[in-house]
């Protein structure tokens, strides 16, 4: 009997070792390239490039961050990403509260319809668009501004679905008394609706700011000067300076990401709980 | 009666200024150019100069080209390749998730970092990664073969030149590819599986059922609903690769056009070569495409999707 016990518990004592061991297996992989990176963005040129390469710098060399950053204007670059990023995302949540608060709360002529217009838009892919979107960027006279990269994208479906969601579970009877008391339907959603929708709003602005933060493609097309280029891309062309000088690239890509794993890492949970969230249903 | 017209008139004009500044921008830019995209597709249209109506020329032209076909074929073997491998790695790293473990939370963010990271900037760190003479992979695969000779297993593992070889193009986006969504996809089967009733377990376990059958016959069917979502979104995902080729070979598609994706191919026609029209039809195509997938995948939903319980 004791034997047996004793047996059962070793087993399952085992089971929870390996389910550990193939977890942190799995973990190791996923993380290896950014370990790898933030080593690198610290050796020496020569240690760099060295072969077999170092798992641990011999020495933290930061003078690779200013180099880097002084290779090419990442400043300007940063900043730009930063502006564009930031009013994209706040862009974005306005114009999802509003459009959000009709679908959800309000009644009108051809709401389904509209409704329907949305969730058709969801299934096409992105860069069929990019011709027609180029020709009118054009004729707009919007090529090279940043207007070209925060108009086109600050409203977005999946904000108004998301919002949608999360107004329905408001109760109406708030917006009954609220009437009662002589609230314009404008300022309860500003005074009520938003501040108790606040964690859908974070999440929605996270989103907007980290997928702005992360377009290539789109500011590769509507830009052409230096002036204008956001971290991705100014990275993209710095590749091609650099060469395989992978002490300065792993650096130059280290603070390209490092705002928005830091941004991510403050917000986690919003952000985890939003995609589980939103992800289905 | 007549206040109550005013109010529910009152009521929507209201409600369409508040959808006014979104379907202005989606109208311009997402409504208006689907349409616009499929009139371009009609015309030989260059930037400067006549555009002229060629009905359905450029689809022609497309079918005629070789370069388009490689598209199409290398655009399918990474979406054969990348969503069936993501998703049941997902499945795993989801199950070792879900369960009673210390450190959750430290490895939900480790799962899901790569998906928020730039994609430029890891493409960046994966071209490194692929190097042939300095890459970690080979590094990694000589540490192999040092270790298996050791046990007498004699074998050749590298130097592989990993972003020169035509067959291996599409095989190491793959493995971008994978690594950066299955954490991504992981948090929302995770989602599901802590939605199924623990008592679906208690009862099979009772009738003497073992941990594949659990598996088998309760988790999988009950996580279906995210599954069939995921696949839905990672098809459409997976048909527009272009960034990471884009980054991983600076601005070509591949070595002899083996990475050449379809919407590399838009990008090419379109903005190097500046036919907008066969880019377009070229875009049609692609929407066909995506179009055609998500129709059959909801109508093969209806007999494998479990929704309920």
């Amino acid at each position: 009997m004791f034997l047996n016990a004793l047996f059962t518990g070793l087993l399952r004592g085992l089971k929870r070792v390996s389910l550990y061991l193939m977890l942190l297996a799995v973990m190791a992989v996923m993380l290896l390239p950014f370990f790898w990176t933030i080593t690198t963005s610290f050796k020496s040129p020569a240690e760099a490039q060295s072969y077999p390469p170092t798992w641990i710098p011999k020495q933290l060399r930061w003078q690779n961050y200013v180099e880097a950053w002084n290779a090419a204007p990442f400043g300007r670059y940063f900043l730009n990403s930063l502006f564009v990023a930031t009013t994209t995302a706040i862009g974005g949540v306005i114009t999802s509260v509003l459009a959000a608060y009709a679908f959800a709360k309000m009644n009108f002529f051809g709401k389904n319809f509209l409704f329907y217009l949305l969730v058709g838009t969801m299934m096409i892919p992105g860069q069929m668009l990019l011709v027609p979107n180029y020709l009118t960027i054009i004729r707009l006279r919007w090529y090279d501004t940043y207007q070209a990269l925060i108009i086109p994208w600050i409203a977005n479906v999946f904000g108004i679905f998301l919002l949608r969601q999360f107004f329905r579970t408001i109760p109406d009877e708030l917006w009954d008394s609220a009437q009662i008391d002589g609230c314009s339907r404008f300022r309860f959603l500003w005074q009520f609706v938003v501040p108790l929708s606040r964690p859908a709003l974070v999440t929605l602005f996270l989103f907007r700011f980290i997928g702005s933060w992360n377009a290539f493609l789109w500011v590769l097309i509507m830009t052409s000067r230096e002036e204008m280029r956001t971290l991705p891309v100014g990275l993209y062309y710095f590749i091609g300076e650099a060469g395989t000088d992978y002490h300065l690239l792993t650096a130059a890509a280290t603070f390209a990401m490092m705002p928005i794993i830091f941004l991510f890492l403050i917000a986690q949970r919003q952000f985890i709980q939003g995609v589980a969230r939103t992800g289905i249903k | 009666m007549r206040s109550r017209l005013g109010k529910r008139i009152r009521e929507n004009v209201e409600a369409y200024l508040y959808l006014l500044p979104a379907f202005v921008v989606l109208g311009v830019f997402t409504f208006y150019p689907v349409v616009r995209a499929f009139q371009i597709s009609l015309y030989r249209w260059p930037v400067i100069g006549a555009k002229t109506f060629v009905g359905f020329g450029n689809y022609l032209k497309l079918i005629g080209d070789r370069a388009f076909w490689m598209a199409l074929r290398n655009t399918s073997y990474y979406v054969l390749g990348s969503v069936p491998i993501t998703l049941a790695l997902a499945i795993l790293v989801a199950v070792l998730l879900n369960s009673r473990i210390r450190g959750r939370v430290i490895a939900r963010v480790a799962f899901f970092i790569p998906y928020i990271t730039p994609m430029v900037a890891a493409t960046v760190v994966w071209r490194w990664i692929y190097d042939r003479d300095y890459g970690l992979l080979n590094y990694l695969l000589e540490l192999l073969e040092k270790a298996l000779g050791r046990v007498g297993l004699e074998v050749n593992l590298g130097p592989v030149d990993w972003l020169n070889r035509p067959e291996l193009a599409i095989p190491i986006l793959i493995i971008i590819g994978v690594w950066q969504y299955v954490g991504y996809q992981a948090i929302i089967l995770l989602a599901g599986l802590q939605n199924i009733d623990r008592q679906y377990y208690d009862a099979a376990k009772v009738d003497g059922a073992n941990a594949w059958h659990l598996f088998r016959h309760i988790t999988v069917p009950l996580l279906t609903p995210q599954i069939f979502f995921l696949l839905i979104i990672s098809i459409i995902g997976a048909f527009q690769l272009f960034t990471q080729v884009f980054i991983l070979f600076v601005g070509n598609p591949g070595p002899r056009d083996s990475a050449m994706t379809i919407v590399f191919y838009i990008y090419e026609k379109a903005f190097r070569e500046f036919y907008m029209g066969m880019a377009s039809a070229a875009a049609y195509v692609l929407f066909g495409i995506i179009f055609l997938l998500t129709l059959i995948q909801f109508r093969l939903s209806r007999r494998w999707v479990f929704y309920g319980g």
